[in-house]
């Protein structure tokens, strides 16, 4: 009953966050934030960066986190990359070129799929601390990249391929048609499945959830594949839309992408968080960046601001948690 | 019995990492001195020593934090901000002096630490996220207020420079030209000497093994983990600040982006001379071999015949090998 009160104030605080950074940028910003183009560029941007939140998310839901998140996204857009520049040709016709981009988005996924195995065997089965062994991974595979591409950019896909990226479905960005629907499906794989009540089980208390006979190692193991698969889409998004990868894009995203799960209510130390918090908080820091673009703040500035927000974020946890403290001995006392 | 006893002691002796890393080291120096026999001479050591200085100083800090079962992002953006700082004040109030330069990246470095201290020890947030936070803080605070122009060789004060060129004995060689041991590789064996003096002769440094071991059991046994913490943000904050002055001394150029993203190659030769992140564990011989080894795989790469792009691949393969031993090590033992 008591935990409920404190998860719901949670997200209660949250929506009147974004509300209230949404009537600020609209008050300060007259006739510049409140346009449909505006409001386009903030769905077109959401997806990519909201999969790699979410992909940040399942690691600290189990009490890790994942820093290979941009490199593996680098990774799998060059592979893609590679398929999409190599065998397009003029030539072709409607049926091989559908073929090929096929190919790119499945190599795409499946490279994904084989970071986030290393990540997840790393950490389930040698038991290294996540920090570590993500560190480690996140520099092999950008090194990958870096290896493959000579650190040059590859770019030029075709008009199809870009459809994903920037076409658009009844005004509806298609990338966001892409995250709705795959925020659906996790929020049902986290709150209506097994895995998802063992996942949440593991980040409260893994020696609890071992001796329930959960199999602590295999749902790591899926959890980082996961997370593999989410930067794996977000990659597949990002080339498309700006028509090109290069070794190292994207990499402010990774701030960010930690920002919103702390401000959306994930607990870093594992257990807590839940999909419409993350939601809720990634939609604050897009208002924020755009009021931010139409005030042409320098990105040295917008990462002032994010660093500090995060510590905030995180020092108002910590008043928070002992409040709740507190009130948890009175209860206990009366 | 006799010979179990020396089974164990021979195991203790070689179970350690410092004693694999050094077979390492020399097995790879040979290999790569047999492809290129000017690898291995007196010279190139001693200038491996002094380019590597800045690197070790700042990979000590981070092995005090790792040994305290923390992790700190941020002292790139600290060593940075106290180079760019030193040089900037010293070209605009003239003084010409080395000293004074050490003086501020020191100050700055340590006021910047304090706050991850205060922020960390105070508000007991997770170590990781703090420091990411405080990086991009201060590295943009430093690009917005304090400005984003390099300061070139030709602005750089002379100090630097002649500060750059100090060595404590100088060769002269038969053929014209010299070499000598540079006054970095000093400083570094000066601070690598008092950071094992402190960890293993002062209270404050016991405190520190001892928080790492486990924090809550170090609370109850009536250290002040508090102070302690904050503490060890200081330390590296300084010492980030003394590494900053080496780093613009021996490329003679202030560039305020530069350092910043290199966080993974100062990590890896901490975990390599086998630190362990969940803290308790680890020797400052240990990080030397390591700075040792990282330093003489990134000098060597092209000598053996691969492209500097590897280099960002090799890092991230060590630091994962190195991890992958340290904590299978950690599950054979608790399972005997």
């Amino acid at each position: 009953m008591f935990n409920q009160y404190v998860k719901h104030s949670r997200t209660t605080i949250l929506f009147f966050m974004m509300l209230g950074a949404f009537i600020i940028m609209s008050l300060f910003l007259p006739g510049k934030f409140l346009t449909l183009s505006n409001f386009q560029s903030i769905a077109s941007q959401i997806p990519e960066f909201g999969l790699l939140a979410i992909a940040i998310m399942l690691a600290m839901l189990t009490g890790g986190i994942d820093l290979s998140i941009i490199s593996t996204a680098n990774l799998a857009g060059v592979g893609a990359a590679l398929i999409l520049t190599k065998y397009s040709l003029p030539q072709l016709g409607a049926y091989e070129e559908s073929y090929i981009i096929f190919l790119a988005i499945v190599s795409a996924i499946g490279i994904s799929l084989l970071c986030g195995l290393i990540n997840g065997l790393l950490i389930a089965y040698i038991k290294v601390p996540a920090i570590l062994a993500t560190l480690g991974t996140m520099s092999i595979f950008s090194g990958i990249a870096i290896v493959i591409t000579k650190g040059y950019g590859i770019q030029g896909f075709s008009e199809k391929f870009l459809y994903i990226g920037s076409g658009t479905i009844l005004a509806i960005p298609m990338p966001m048609i892409i995250f709705i629907v795959f925020i659906l499906l996790m929020s049902l794989i986290l709150n209506r499945t097994s895995y998802g009540f063992n996942l949440y089980m593991l980040g409260s208390n893994p020696v609890a959830s071992r001796f329930s006979g959960i199999n602590n190692r295999g749902i790591l193991v899926r959890t980082y594949i996961l997370s593999g698969l989410c930067s794996g889409l977000a990659s597949i998004i990002m080339i498309s839309r700006v028509n090109s990868i290069r070794p190292g894009y994207g990499s402010a995203y990774l701030l960010q992408a930690i920002l919103v799960c702390v401000l959306g209510g994930v607990d870093p130390s594992g257990g807590y968080g839940n999909i419409s918090g993350l939601v809720m908080g990634i939609i604050v820091l897009q208002i924020l960046q755009s009021g931010f673009n139409i005030l042409s703040f320098s990105p040295f500035f917008k990462n002032v601001v994010w660093g500090l927000m995060l510590i905030l974020v995180m020092i108002l946890n910590f008043y928070s948690s002992r409040y709740t403290q507190k009130i948890r001995k009175k209860l206990k006392v009366d | 019995m006799t010979g179990t006893i020396y089974k164990s002691q021979i195991q203790k002796v070689f179970n350690q990492n410092e004693a694999y890393l050094s077979l390492i080291i020399v097995a790879y120096s040979i290999l790569v001195t047999s492809l290129n026999p000017s690898f291995l001479s007196f010279e190139n050591l001693l200038d491996l020593g002094k380019s590597s200085a800045s690197m070790g100083i700042m990979a000590i800090g981070v092995f005090v934090v790792l040994l305290s079962g923390g992790i700190d992002m941020s002292f790139t953006a600290i060593a940075i901000s106290g180079q760019y700082i030193a040089a900037n004040v010293l070209i605009a109030s003239g003084v010409d002096n080395i000293y004074f330069a050490f003086l501020i990246s020191c100050l700055v470095g340590l006021s910047l630490g304090a706050v991850n201290g205060l922020i960390i020890s105070y508000f007991k947030i997770p170590t990781f996220i703090a420091t990411l936070g405080t990086l991009n803080v201060f590295h943009g605070i430093l690009l917005t207020v304090v400005g984003t122009k390099a300061v070139n060789s030709a602005q750089l004060p002379d100090c630097f420079k002649k500060f750059g060129a100090t060595n404590v004995f100088t060769v002269i060689k038969p053929e014209g030209g010299s070499y000598g041991l540079s006054i970095f590789t000093v400083i570094f064996i000066a601070v690598a000497l008092l950071t094992w003096f402190i960890l293993t002769y002062t209270q404050l440094g016991r405190g520190i093994y001892a928080i790492g071991g486990d924090m809550e059991a170090a609370n109850r046994a009536g250290l002040n983990v508090f102070s302690i913490q904050f503490f060890i943000y200081c330390y590296v904050g300084i010492l980030a600040g003394i590494a900053g002055v080496l780093h613009v001394s021996l490329i003679r150029y202030s560039n305020p982006t530069y350092l910043v993203g290199t966080e993974l190659s100062v990590i890896a030769p901490v975990v390599l001379g086998g630190t362990r992140i969940t803290g308790g564990s680890g020797t400052v011989i240990g990080t030397i071999l390591g700075v040792a080894m990282i330093t003489l795989l990134n000098k060597s790469l092209i000598l053996i015949g691969l492209s500097s792009f590897w280099q960002e691949f090799f890092t991230g393969v060590i630091v994962a090998i190195s991890v992958s031993l340290s904590s299978y090590q950690i599950r054979k033992n608790m399972m005997i």
